[in-house]
Parts: C-alpha cells; sequence; structure tokens
C-alpha cells in the first residue's frame, strides 16, 4: 500500500478550479518532487494536504495510510503524522518558540495516546535536536518566528519536523529566501530524517534544492496537472530546457 | 428646563447637612446633575453606554452609599472615613469635591455619597505595601487619594459584582515626583450597573499608572480623565476586558496634555464573545504650549462570535505644535493563518484559540512592573477567557 495516493484530484479555491486532475503516489521510503512554474499549483497541492479550510476538492481523492484524508482535521492529520514544512512560517507574538513546540508535541502524542513530556524533558529533547539545526537557545526563547531571519524560520520548522517524526513530511518550498550555507544547512537536517518509513514530498520551483535532497521521482506540475514523471536527472532536463518546454509538449 | 432625573440619581440632594467648605463644590455638581441628568446614548460620549436605559428598571428606588473596606492601613498611610466630613483635616478639605461637577455622574457620586474614604501618603513616603480597598454593595460613593511630593503607593481597587447600581466616584492627586500604581478588577457582574469615574492630576515629574482587568457588567463604565498638569507628568495606561455572555464593559479616557514634556502611553486589549459589548473611547488632548509632550495609544479587539460588538474610538485634539502623537485602534478576528499553523502541528482548534487569545491578551499584561500584581491579572484573565469563549447564546 502506497502512504500517499492522490488520484484524479481537481481542488477548487474561492470557485476556481487550481489543481485539474492531479494523480500522485509516494511509498515509504521514498523521497518524491513535486516540481513546476509560479501558478501551477504547488502551494495548493501542499495546503490541501495539511487540511487549511477553503481548498475543496470537487473530484478525485487522496488516500493517506488507506484513509480518506478529506475526513480529517488539520490536527487530526498532524497527529496521525502528516507535517507541512510551510513556505511562509506564521509569526505568533506572545507564544514563546519553546511553549509553540511542548504544547504541540504533546497534543500530538495526547492525541495518539501516547505518553506527554513534562516541561524537563521537552527542553532536553529540544536542545538535542536544536544543535544540529543552529537553532539557537536564544530562538527558543523568542516569540514563534517573531523577528526571525528566512533562514531562521526555515530551520524551525524541519526541527519541528525532527521533534514531531512524522510519516509523511511536505516541504513546500523550502528553499525559497535561502542563501546556498542555509540551505545546505536545512537539506542535511532533511537527509538526516530519511529512513525507511519515512516518505517525503518536496515541493520547488528551482532545481537547486534536489541538488542537496536528491529525490527518487520528480513529477512536473503545470495547469494543475502532472505533466511529465522522471527520475532525477528530470530536474536538470527543467533547468537546461524550462518549463515551458515540457509542459508544452505534454499538451 | 431641567432634565428628568430618576430618584436614584437625585433622591435627598438638599436634605443633608455639611461644611461650609464643601457647600460651593456640591451646589456646582447639584446643578450639573439637574442641567446634565442621567447620561444616556444620545450624548456622545455616552453613545453606547445607556446609562438611563439601564437605570429605568431602579427608577423607584432612593440613592443609597455604597459600602468600602481596606483590610490594612500601612505605614506612612493616612486614612479619613468621609462620613465624619464634618472633621475632614486640611488636606481632605483642600482637594475633595474638586473635579466632580464636570459630569453628571461623579457630580451625582459628590453630591448623595454619604460616605467613602480618603487617603493620603506623606511627602517621599514609599510605601511598600498595597493598599487594598474593595467597593461593595449598590449606591454612590467617593474616594479621594493624595500621593505628596516623592510619595510612591500601590492601590488596587476591587469592585465587587453585588448591588444593582453602583457609582464610584475618585479623585487622585499625585504629587512632584510622586508614583501611583491603581490597578483595578472588576469580576463578571451580569446583573450590576456600575459606573465609576476617576479625575486624576498628576504633578511635575509625577507618574500616575493604571492597570485595568474588566470582564464586564450588565453595564460597566469607567472613566478616567487624567490632566498631566506640569513639565514632565506621565501617564501610563494599560488594560484587558474579557467578555462574554451578554456583558458590556466601556473604558473611556481623556488624557490632558496641559504642559510640555508631558508623556502618555495607553494599550488596551478587549476580547468579547457571546453578545457581549466591549468599548474603548480614547480622546488626547494637548494644548497650546504643551510642546514635546508624547502621547501613544493603542487599543485593539478581539470578536469571537458573530454577535460580539466592540467599538473602539480614538481621538486626538492638538493645539500645540510641537508634539509626537500615535495611535492605532483594530477590531478583528483570530488571525486564519495562525490558527492554522498551530492547527497543523496537531493543536486542537480550542486549544490553539485558547492559545492566541492568550497571546493577544499577554502584551497588555506583560508589562506590568510589579510581579504580584501582573500575575493576579493574569490570573483573572485565565479565569475569564473560558466564559468569553463560549460561543452559545
Amino acid at each position: 500500500m502506497n502512504m500517499l495516493e492522490i488520484k484524479n484530484l481537481h481542488v477548487a479555491v474561492g470557485g476556481k478550479e487550481i489543481l485539474k486532475g492531479l494523480t500522485l503516489s509516494i511509498g515509504a521510503g521514498e523521497v518524491h518532487a513535486v516540481m513546476g512554474p509560479n501558478g501551477s499549483g504547488k502551494s495548493t497541492l501542499a495546503y490541501l494536504l495539511a487540511g487549511r479550510a477553503g481548498y475543496e476538492i470537487t473530484q478525485g481523492s487522496v488516500t493517506y495510510c488507506g484513509e480518506d484524508l478529506n475526513t480529517l482535521a488539520p490536527e487530526e492529520r498532524a497527529a496521525k503524522g502528516l507535517f507541512l514544512a510551510m513556505q511562509y512560517p506564521v509569526e505568533i507574538p506572545g507564544v514563546t518558540t519553546l511553549t509553540f513546540l511542548k504544547t504541540a508535541l504533546n497534543a500530538q502524542h495526547r492525541a495518539r495516546g501516547e505518553k506527554e513530556f513534562d516541561a524537563m524533558s521537552v527542553l532536553k529533547l529540544v536542545r538535542k535536536k536544536a544543535e544540529a539545526l543552529k537553532v539557537s537557545e536564544d530562538m527558543l526563547k523568542r516569540a514563534l518566528n517573531v523577528g526571525f531571519s528566512g533562514g531562521e524560520k526555515k530551520r524551525l520548522e524541519i526541527l519541528q519536523m525532527a521533534l514531531f517524526e512524522p510519516k509523511l513530511a511536505v516541504l513546500d518550498e523550502t528553499d525559497s529566501g535561502l542563501d546556498i550555507d542555509a540551505l545546505k544547512l536545512v537539506a542535511e537536517g532533511v537527509n538526516a530524517l530519511r529512513s525507511p518509513s519515512r516518505a517525503m514530498l518536496v515541493i520547488t520551483h528551482y532545481q537547486r534544492l534536489l541538488n542537496y535532497i536528491v529525490p527518487d521521482r520528480i513529477h512536473v506540475l503545470a495547469h494543475g496537472k502532472i505533466v511529465a514523471e522522471g527520475g532525477k536527472e528530470l530536474a536538470h532536463e527543467l533547468e537546461a530546457k524550462g518549463y515551458e518546454h515540457i509542459a508544452g509538449k505534454a499538451a | 428646563m431641567n432634565a428628568p432625573v430618576p430618584n436614584i440619581f437625585v433622591d435627598a440632594i438638599d436634605a443633608r447637612s455639611l461644611p461650609d467648605w464643601l457647600d460651593q463644590r456640591r451646589a456646582d455638581a447639584v446643578a450639573t446633575l439637574h442641567a446634565q441628568g442621567v447620561p444616556h446614548r444620545r450624548i456622545e460620549e455616552w453613545k453606547y453606554s445607556d446609562l438611563k436605559t439601564a437605570l429605568e428598571p431602579a427608577n423607584d428606588s432612593v440613592a443609597t452609599t455604597a459600602a468600602w473596606s481596606i483590610d490594612k492601613v500601612p505605614r506612612g498611610v493616612t486614612l479619613f472615613d468621609l462620613a465624619d466630613i464634618s472633621s475632614a483635616p486640611q488636606w481632605v478639605q483642600m482637594h475633595f469635591g474638586k473635579a466632580a461637577a464636570a459630569e453628571s455622574v461623579p457630580a451625582a457620586s459628590l453630591a448623595l455619597a454619604r460616605g467613602g474614604f480618603a487617603l493620603r501618603v506623606a511627602r517621599n513616603a514609599s510605601v511598600a505595601d498595597a493598599v487594598r480597598v474593595n467597593f461593595t454593595t449598590g449606591g454612590h460613593v467617593r474616594a479621594l487619594i493624595v500621593l505628596e511630593d516623592g510619595a510612591e503607593l500601590t492601590l488596587i481597587e476591587s469592585q465587587s459584582t453585588d448591588g444593582a447600581f453602583r457609582n464610584t466616584g475618585i479623585e487622585i492627586v499625585v504629587g512632584a515626583n510622586a508614583r501611583l500604581t491603581h490597578v483595578r478588577f472588576a469580576q463578571a457582574a451580569p446583573k450590576a450597573v456600575q459606573v465609576e469615574d476617576v479625575a486624576v492630576c498628576v504633578a511635575r515629574g509625577g507618574l500616575y499608572r493604571a492597570h485595568l482587568f474588566n470582564a464586564g457588567a450588565e453595564l460597566s463604565r469607567l472613566t478616567l480623565r487624567m490632566t498631566l498638569k506640569d513639565l514632565g507628568a506621565n501617564a501610563e495606561l494599560s488594560g484587558v476586558s474579557v467578555l462574554g455572555g451578554q456583558l458590556h464593559a466601556d473604558v473611556t479616557t481623556h488624557v490632558y496634555h496641559a504642559a510640555g514634556e508631558t508623556q502618555s502611553v495607553q494599550l488596551f486589549k478587549h476580547v468579547a464573545g457571546g453578545k457581549s459589548r466591549a468599548i474603548y473611547q480614547g480622546k488626547i488632548t494637548v494644548a497650546k504650549g504643551a510642546d514635546k509632550s508624547d502621547s501613544r495609544q493603542t487599543a485593539k479587539a478581539l470578536l469571537l462570535g458573530e454577535r460580539a460588538e466592540a467599538d473602539l474610538k480614538p481621538e486626538l485634539e492638538i493645539f500645540a505644535d510641537d508634539v509626537k502623537c500615535a495611535h492605532g485602534a483594530a477590531v478583528g478576528d483570530l488571525d486564519a493563518d495562525s490558527l492554522f499553523y498551530l492547527r497543523a502541528r496537531g493543536i486542537s482548534e480550542p486549544e490553539a484559540r485558547h492559545m492566541l487569545l492568550r497571546a493577544f491578551l499577554r502584551e497588555a499584561v506583560d508589562g506590568i512592573e510589579k510581579e504580584s500584581v501582573r500575575d493576579a491579572i493574569w490570573q483573572s484573565v485565565e479565569d475569564a477567557l473560558p466564559r468569553a469563549m463560549v460561543n452559545a447564546l
């Protein structure tokens, strides 16, 4: 059974159809990339998977671990091991990063009927994982994402991924706004989490990120549909010839 | 023509025998009361708080005096019971009842209350223990707080939830370089009409600081009128209102920058659920010649239900040339992006809402210097939030 199974998916946002028959499946242990130009529907796919309100499935289905994803609230998806690293992590003044991490981690554990962590053990766990991602003690004490640089925000997203240990991680434009050093750091963090039991869907505009997070398979999204598929070499072809070439050939 | 006035406001105005020094002040108050009557919604400043309508069921009642209590009078504080007004000391005679005739609500408490208290902190005395005053039962009541030059005090005021109607009138005199921290708690009083008028005058280099917690009443109106009288006088206000059910809370402030280099800072946060109504009206006047004055005012409200309402009304009147004035007001719902972010991390919708509400209110509480006060106000916020979050009728 595939971990994620998307069949002929049509999604409308505000009455406008954005995804128009997308089909895609990912098995455990696999890393897939979805590449596409602006407006192709990449972020719509990411938000739909995470369960954001306002994204309506008009046709087709999304199955996650055998379950119809459409019936689950965002928090239920998270508790069942689905994680979305967001393109634009939200700033929340008045909630410290550490408090947020503890609340989220324990909420997921509680929902799964697992043991909750006390403040001390959360701190220990977070510190251990934070070190590799260069998330400083100071960042943990500050309000969530408030005043964080672009790189700091993305590192914190990956720290959450390391902490929550999801089954399926969706990374939405994790490379956007990162310089090359920050990109390498984030990619190392992601690679460290590759495992036979975990699937990843890396969504990106540029081939650059895929030099560091090498996917098993690449899907090219244009106008709401997958227009080309292939191995990692497809990224280089896209880089050389551009999206129009491939999307045009498919049409 | 005198405006019609319910009995609860006018009963027995003329039946009392008062010392000479108070005669004119009381006569002025009575004149104001007769001229203006009970405020109602067609008076601009009372547009959102129709006191007259709220008092209609009480028309047949007679005016009484509300009770007050102070547990302990710390060293350095002198307390005088206003029930003994005929033997008032010089400092009471000098200040009492001077700032009451401007509006009918404080005029009524001056004209009708037969009790209350006055307290004084002597020159340069810094009182470590807070003075706690509790106002209870229905009726009118007066208070006078005098901080002599260089004095320092924390006053913790609680408005109890009993009594159908209570009208509290407080005059505060902050001497040169004196500092008063005024903390006010008003827990949810669904069956009470509570109005309060606080008139503050701050002398050179003095500081009046207020931290307010308000869970609303059937009608709750707090008017804070502050005059920054001399060079370098300061006012710092922070307040949170957490309302649910059909509760109402109106905080109306007027800061009058009368002199140069005066500063005022205000930060108000309101959360309104159910069918409640949160009001903030903040007027700032900078008088001619009050140059290099600095005033900042922020009021924000979150509405938790379709039938909750918030009215935020900032108003600036500037007659000086070289001043800094910044104000902002915003009414909204919880941020959808933030809510989704937290839920996508596994936090349930109710818990995520609760987190965001606490974060929103936190800002207006975190700045409180004294830890015990900050903790007490935060505890009241925590206690009041579940009620505000109930989205039923």
